[in-house]
């Protein structure tokens, strides 16, 4: 067979019908957009739920003791902190980490009381690692050095109706015997983070406060909350990091391990997204089969006439599945063109899903779609790898029709 | 014995299919023997077989049962791809409706089946362009044959067909679509060819100015030869 002539053969006979040809291809290429800016959103939706859920306070991984964050037990601090924490220095993994020692206590105010976490932080560390700070309302993050600043939640500050400068009273059990520690506390700040835990159930200290009210010492603490330089590294489940700070009975965990809700929602979305693509290209399909028998049974005698020249049976089928590769080539350009602009669109207004709460983490913003190459290479690959696939039917028949009958069957 | 000088020979040839389900009995027993450089036409109404004989011994079709010979290889019992291959090597086809490929210039439809032997480009060059003057289609290899008139998209069927120098080229009513000055030219076209190269030309037709210039007339009625006269 002379290939460069089956192209070209191919190639003008999909540009015969230009209109059809449009039709079919843009109706693959709708198909392609569609998967490329469904993979751009859920992209879009998984940073920016991986964010809010890590940048606001949790950082990208935490250190514990084993069985703290089950029981969240005063007396089970991190061994070894000062090693661990040396090592953190030390390891180009990471940007930055906070310590923090947290507890479950009684807040109460002269109007009201309840139960928070309370959470002991160093203001400096925290100011690199967390938002909390950005999201401060009245007041400041630990501005001086009043050691008896406590910076709460906007919903917790309603439901005890303080305001900043009014006093409240925080009371924990002390680590080791068990005692009730009891301290007066002065609002300097109240923050809003619009997510429901953190707004009505946390009261935030200074680090040095809480370690001398829970008797644990200077260097005891529940938690290090650790940002690395490469964010994405946290979903890796063979990253050293791991198993390096897992010793001596503490645990290191990345964000899905401590979200595992929010990354099965994740996992589940890319579940979803190839189910879509199933069913759309499933539907698509059934189109090029059509498009496809239609050109075959249009020019059923020419491929009589082919065959009769003395073109193998295999040829033709050949030609049927290179025209159907020459469709996916106007399909993925009319896609791609179609995903880019509808995703560079998007990208610019955003999408707003007014504050719905998924695995965890409330969507305040607009989710914007996330641009990247695989999307322009992996999408069109397996268009084309599909398209040409869903010729092969076609191609089968017109290669198995006689040529007698080909030509009797056109007249 | 079969291929003495013979390009066709057939053996009790019968072909029936079903037409809607009435069973059609469109050649029935034909033995027919075409020796090489004859310039014969099969003639016979409508629905009399012609067509579906020169199918069978083309082999675009199969017969239901007897044998063909062309040139001396027994093609009946041949399997699809060495058909293809023979067919593409030993036979030319000239159609009714010229059936050109729409899609390719009048040049790249000559040179067709030599792309499929794989003649070098030179050659396939000199022998289109050869070819095209000889047919008087010189300064049209580059257009496409909606561009063409019927009479020239007949030639350029003709050049098709013998471009590749088969040893036989089966004509399927070549005149039906020509009117009658082009036709006689046509068929003097094919009759020149068949006299200077020795090609074999067999060809249905009902056009009687076509039929006076053939040297041997086969009458086919019902799927039978009726008769077979061979003029000086």
């Amino acid at each position: 067979m002379h290939i460069p002539l089956m192209m070209k053969l191919a190639w003008r006979n999909i540009l015969r019908n230009k209109r059809r040809t449009f039709i079919a291809g843009t109706a693959i290429g709708i198909g392609l957009a569609a998967m490329i800016f469904t993979d751009a959103l859920f992209e879009g939706m998984a940073r920016y739920m991986i964010r809010s859920a890590t940048a606001s306070f949790m950082g990208d991984a935490q250190i514990h003791r084993e069985g703290f964050r089950d029981t969240y037990d005063v007396d089970l601090t991190i061994a070894h902190l000062d090693s661990v924490v040396a090592r953190l220095d030390r390891s180009p993994l990471v940007r930055h980490y906070a310590v923090r020692a947290m507890t479950f206590a009684m807040i109460a105010s002269s109007r009201n009381s309840t139960g928070v976490s309370m959470v002991g932080v160093d203001p400096e560390r925290e100011h690199t690692l967390s938002q909390i700070d950005d999201a401060i309302r009245q007041g400041a993050f630990f501005a001086g050095d009043d050691a008896r600043d406590i910076v709460i939640g906007s919903k917790l500050a309603d439901l005890l109706e303080v305001e900043i400068g009014d006093r409240v009273v925080l009371t924990a059990t002390q680590a080791r015997t068990g005692d009730l520690a009891q301290e007066l506390f002065r609002v300097s700040g109240i923050y809003h983070f619009d997510i429901r835990e953190m707004d009505e159930g946390m009261a935030v200290v200074r680090l040095r406060r809480a370690q001398t009210m829970l008797a644990l010492g200077a260097s005891g603490a529940h938690e290090v909350a650790v940002a690395f330089v490469d964010p994405s590294v946290a979903q890796e489940a063979t990253l050293p990091f791991w198993n390096a700070f897992s010793e001596g009975g503490n645990e290191a965990l990345g964000w899905p391990g401590l979200l595992p809700q929010m990354h099965t929602i994740l996992r589940m979305s890319n579940l979803n997204l190839a189910i879509t693509g199933a069913i759309l290209f499933g539907v698509v399909a059934m189109g090029i089969i059509n498009t496809l028998f239609m050109s075959i049974y249009e020019r059923m005698f020419e491929f009589g006439v082919l065959r009769a020249l003395g073109t193998r049976r295999r040829a033709l089928l050949r030609l049927v599945i290179m025209e159907a590769a020459s469709l996916a080539v106007v399909s993925i350009v009319i896609g791609t063109i179609l995903g880019l602009a509808v995703t560079l669109w998007i990208g610019r207004v955003g999408i707003d899903y007014g504050n719905i709460e998924m695995g965890g983490v409330t969507i305040r913003d607009r989710i914007y779609p996330l641009l990247q190459w695989s999307q322009y290479v992996v999408y069109p690959a397996w268009a084309f790898v599909l398209t040409t696939l869903v010729g092969i039917y076609p191609a089968f028949h017109a290669g198995r029709i006689p040529p007698a009958t080909a030509m009797r069957r056109a007249m | 014995m079969k291929q003495n000088g013979n390009v066709i020979v057939t053996e009790e040839l019968t072909k029936e299919y079903a037409d809607h389900g009435v069973p059609v009995h469109a050649v029935r027993g034909v033995d027919l023997t075409v020796k090489r450089g004859e310039f014969t036409a099969i003639v016979g109404p409508s629905g009399s077989g012609k067509t579906t004989l020169l199918n069978l011994v083309s082999g675009l079709d199969n017969p239901t049962t007897g044998r063909v010979w062309l040139d001396g290889k027994l093609i009946s019992e041949m399997d699809g791809r060495h058909l293809s291959d023979f067919r593409r090597d030993h036979v030319g086809f000239v159609f009714q409706a010229y059936n050109l490929i729409p899609v390719l210039t009048v040049e790249e439809n000559v040179e067709y089946v030599m792309l499929l032997q794989g003649v070098g480009e030179a050659e396939r060059r000199a022998r289109v362009r050869e070819l095209l003057a000889t047919m008087g289609l010189e300064g049209m290899e580059g257009r496409r044959p909606s561009e063409l008139s019927g009479g020239q998209q007949q030639r350029v069927a003709v050049a098709r067909a013998v471009v590749s120098r088969p040893s036989l080229v089966l004509a399927d009513e070549p005149t039906a679509n020509l009117d009658s000055q082009t036709a006689v030219a046509l068929i003097e076209m094919m009759r020149g060819l068949n006299e200077s190269s020795g090609t074999t030309f067999l060809f249905s037709t009902h056009d009687s100015r076509v039929m006076e210039r053939a040297r041997r007339l086969i009458v086919l009625c019902d799927g039978v030869i009726d008769s077979d006269e061979t003029r000086a």
